[in-house]
């Protein structure tokens, strides 16, 4: 583990920062539009990937 | 560089939602269908000649059937009515236009959703990975995909189960916010409780995991259902399978496009 930690991280810190915030944000909007968001249309669309991923639903 | 990292989550986690789709239709989709069947049955107003012994217990059909479902059963009864909605989707009956996106099939809006959610999934995991500074490789990628899957499904689910159509619940708002915090609180519990050495750490992760539990997830006042119990046991079983295989294939791609693409400059 410590070793991959080294070799395999080919961001300076404050790109791998930068990254990382923007992943999470990114991916936190997907995933809430996918999952949680409040809408008829996305509730629809993604009506049995709620249900499967267990989101809370209806 | 950071755009090519960005997109080799991306990229995994439309592996992982393709793989996710085929995974669905085995067992999660057909038993969603099939209780799709007894969530129309609910209502007094649509009373069927059809009861389902053993859906629900006798004595308790009588006087519950009005709560069974949600609170708006009068208003939603009528919107049902007057709904161009597909009866798969009658529960949702305070919205009456809805429909699935640009007049996709049903099979069509779930595999965007899977796309979608994903990328989502795999963008998060990137992004805790690269914030805490521990890199998803090949040989870790199904670790990363388990605690992936016990942080967003399975400790969530012990509070607040993968639920079928036409089960009863508490007030959505309230068991979003439930499972919210708990799958954030379990990620951060998990980091302590994986990856750092102290004690101490361990011990506040714990806690941080169980404290949501302690509280208790947002639970329904009346918890008769026409849906019958084993598909909902089944139910809970085959979503929790098949999210887990969706997260070690999310993990173990992760890790396979971080060496192979991300690095590459």
């Amino acid at each position: 583990m410590a070793t991959s930690t080294i070799s395999s991280t080919p961001l300076s810190l404050s790109d791998r920062l930068t990254a990382g915030v923007i992943a999470l944000l990114i991916g936190a909007f997907l995933v809430f539009g996918a999952g949680l968001a409040n809408s008829a249309v996305l509730h629809d669309t993604a009506h049995d990937t709620r249900h499967s991923y267990g989101f809370p639903c209806h | 560089m950071i755009v090519r990292t960005l997109l080799a989550a991306i990229v995994a986690g439309l592996i992982a939602g393709v793989f996710m789709t085929g995974a669905q239709e085995l067992r999660v989709t057909p038993l969603i269908l099939h209780a799709e069947q007894f969530e129309g049955e609910a209502p007094a107003t649509t009373e069927q000649p059809t009861g389902q012994p053993g859906a629900a217990q006798p004595a308790a059909e009588g006087h519950d059937q009005h709560s069974s479902l949600k609170a708006v059963s009068p208003l939603g009864a009528v919107l049902d009515a007057l709904s161009p909605i597909t009866p798969a989707y009658a529960h949702e009956g305070e919205h009456e236009e809805g429909g699935i996106m640009f007049g996709l099939s049903r099979f069509s809006g779930t595999l965007m959703a899977n796309l979608v959610t994903g990328s989502g999934f795999g963008l998060l995991l990137a992004g805790v990975s690269l914030v805490i500074g521990y890199p998803i490789t090949l040989r870790n990628g199904a670790l990363w995909g388990a605690c992936g899957w016990l942080a967003v499904h399975m400790l969530p689910a012990i509070g607040l189960p993968p639920e079928l159509p036409g089960f009863p619940a508490a007030e959505l708002g309230d068991r979003q916010a439930w499972w919210l915090a708990t799958a954030a609180l379990s990620a951060v519990g998990l980091y302590l409780v994986v990856l750092r050495e102290e004690i101490v750490a361990k011990v506040v992760g714990l806690a941080l995991i169980a404290a949501p539990h302690v509280y208790g997830a947002p639970q329904p006042l009346d918890i008769s259902s026409n849906v019958p119990a084993v598909l909902g046991a089944e139910f809970a079983v085959a979503a929790l399978a098949t999210t887990l295989a969706f997260w070690i294939v999310l993990g173990v791609v992760s890790g396979f496009v971080n060496e192979r693409f991300a690095k590459a400059n």
